[in-house]
């Protein structure tokens, strides 16, 4: 256990001409607080006196040296006086200081405009990964892409069938949340039969995709964000550069592909599930299975089941670029690619928002409905 | 006669119940600086963790600042980890955390100090090693050879009596190696610290070693103890003759 400073460290202040004399007094350890620094005038002399020193370690040549970088320009520190051991280690401190690459601060306007145009690479950074990855899937097109097709059935895998389970589970939840709220506002004017219509069009337009979208993107855009972002901290993705091969098109290109391949299946078997959870409300409400399926195919046209799969793929998309990017452009060490993970999933969200709002514009302008 | 820093008596240290290396017995006294070396896979590295009391000895005792490491329960062992630094061959910065906060994480959890002390010690240990203004630097914002500085920092935090260094001037260029032995001349001289490194660095080695212990792959035990130049004498042992005299092995 570290030793107790039995006696705080204090000190005192005599002027001997131009020379400010500080004598140092009680224990200078790691294990008590140190005094706070005192004024000193510029040009003057500052010197030491120690006879009252006790116990002593690097606390007090780090006080020291706090003070030397606290001071006035035009003070100057004489280290006479300082025991041997303490003169060498506050020497030690200040003999390499010239080596350090340190950075002067940067005044607001100057800050103000690094900001402005680190704002300005990032969003550059954001369209040329996009373009990067279009460019990848172009040269798939043709033949000419490098891309890593043996991890390809394991993405297909851990994007598909393994995110199964919660699609279906927050699907049908989906659809129970829907037919309960039905129920209890079409029930006041009689149309409790209208909740087949209303949960099937819900499911089938906007919530089996979006619902699907979120669940991938809590899933695997983290996944492909820490994956990838892992891979930058260990060199891997400069590897791959450094033999010639794009790590954008390389890693990218087969997620994109796997993304795109399975979420709009999920986001069938999510509508399907939460027609499904309807179905068990009203059935619990006093309608027949029969006449609850009845209403869904009356209300849900081909059309409308399209409009939901132009959205699933739509969110694939998103979903896949959101997750490779931020993992491409994680920082390379442990917090970089744990905020890479948290920032893909709130970029992936954001997006499929803005997205499904702009289709609910855009359907609405073609009527497309 | 001041009692060794550092001691170790017929030790065999080695991994998975296999033994890498056996039969080491030397001394440290205070402010010597001692090399530990020999070719690839001779366990060098093995050893100095097993010296260091990171890891335990098949075989043999040693001693730190007079403690037995095999004599101490959990809590007396972590206290004499304290007293003694560690810079690994990888710097092993935390990655996460700024270069003075990787200097601060030891003074929170061991020394009684606030954080403004805290805060004066971790710059006055970046500013030993030269690194005063990358303090706010994160790992990977920074060079190899600062990363090695920023990690002999980190090992001066709670101002250790010994320090055990592995291989400081690995993948370093020369003239960074050069400054970084440099460095750890000064902090012998300055601070008076004990040291054991290990290196395969011949030049690093003959501007810091006091004296080295050579460790043989070949009958996986410590073959020969001396001064360089003891080593390069017709009778040396031909391994580290050969070492020394940057030969290839037979």
């Amino acid at each position: 256990m570290p030793e107790v400073a039995d006696s705080p460290a204090r000190f005192s202040l005599a002027t001997e001409g131009a020379c400010l004399r500080i004598s140092l007094a009680g224990d200078w350890t790691k294990d008590g607080p140190l005094p706070d620094f005192p004024q000193l005038r510029d040009g003057s002399e500052v010197r030491w006196s120690v006879e009252e020193l006790g116990k002593v370690d690097s606390a007090l040549p780090a006080w020291i040296q706090g003070l030397e970088r606290a001071a006035p320009p035009g003070v100057s520190f004489r280290h006479e006086g300082l025991p041997p051991r303490i003169r060498g280690w506050v020497l030690l401190a200040s003999a390499d200081a010239e080596s350090d690459g340190g950075e002067e601060s940067l005044p607001w306007i100057a800050r103000l405009g690094l900001w402005a145009t680190l704002s300005k690479a990032s969003w550059l950074r954001a369209v040329s990964h996009i373009g990067e990855l279009a460019l990848g899937l172009a040269r798939l097109l043709v033949g000419r892409a490098k891309v890593n097709w043996q991890e390809f059935p394991q993405l297909l895998r851990t994007t598909g069938p393994d995110a199964l389970p919660i699609t279906l589970l927050l699907g049908f939840l989906t659809g129970v949340i829907m037919a309960y709220v039905g129920m209890i506002q079409l029930g006041k004017v009689g149309a409790n039969i209208y909740v087949a219509n209303l949960v099937g069009l819900a499911m089938a337009r906007e919530m089996g995709a979006l619902m699907t979208g979120v669940v991938a993107c809590g899933r695997t855009s983290t996944a492909f964000a820490s994956h990838l972002g892992s891979m930058n901290v260990s060199q891997e993705t400069d590897a791959l550069r450094a033999i010639g091969l794009r790590p954008v098109e390389y890693l990218g290109v087969p997620r994109l592909l796997a993304v795109l391949a399975v979420l709009p299946l999920l986001s069938v078997f999510a509508t399907a599930a939460g027609i499904l959870g309807g179905m068990a409300v009203a059935v619990g409400y006093g309608m027949s299975a029969e006449q609850y399926a009845n209403q869904v195919i009356e209300a849900v046209s081909v059309r409308s089941f399209l409009t939901g799969l132009i959205k699933a793929h739509a969110f694939a998309l998103i979903v896949a670029w959101a997750g490779c990017y931020r993992g491409h452009v994680a920082r390379r060490n442990a917090r970089g690619v744990g905020e890479a993970a948290t920032t893909a999933a709130v970029l992936g969200i954001t997006l499929l928002v803005v997205a499904d709002a702009a289709f609910a514009v855009l359907f609405n302008l073609f009527a497309f409905y | 006669m001041p009692e060794p820093r550092v001691r170790c008596s017929d030790l065999a240290v080695g991994h998975d119940g296999r033994e890498v290396v056996g039969g080491v017995s030397f001394a440290v006294e205070p402010g010597q600086v001692v090399a530990v070396v020999g070719p690839s896979g001779c366990g060098k590295s093995t050893l100095m963790r097993a010296l260091a009391g990171l890891d335990p000895a098949m075989a043999g005792d040693s001693w730190i600042l007079g403690e037995r490491l095999g004599g101490l329960d959990e809590a007396g062992h972590d206290a004499l980890l304290r007293r003694v630094g560690f810079m690994f061959q990888g710097s092993a910065l935390w990655s996460s955390l700024t270069l003075a906060e990787n200097v601060e994480l030891p003074l929170r959890e061991f020394a009684r100090c606030g954080a403004r002390e805290r805060r004066l010690l971790a710059l006055h240990k970046l500013g030993q090693v030269g690194l005063l203004g990358a303090a706010d630097k994160h790992p990977a914002e920074i060079s190899g050879g600062m990363a090695k500085r920023a990690g002999l920092a980190r090992a001066l935090a709670l101002d250790p009596e010994v320090l055990f260094l592995d291989e400081p001037s690995a993948g370093l260029d020369p003239v960074t190696s050069a400054r970084l032995d440099d460095l750890i001349l000064r902090l012998r001289d300055g601070l008076g610290t004990s040291i054991v490194l290990v290196s395969h660095e011949v030049p690093s080695i003959r501007r810091l070693a006091d004296f080295c212990v050579y460790l043989d792959p070949v009958s996986r035990t410590m073959a020969a103890t001396g001064k360089i130049d003891d080593f390069l004498r017709p009778d040396a042992h031909p391994g580290a003759r050969d070492f020394f005299s940057r030969h290839a092995q037979p």
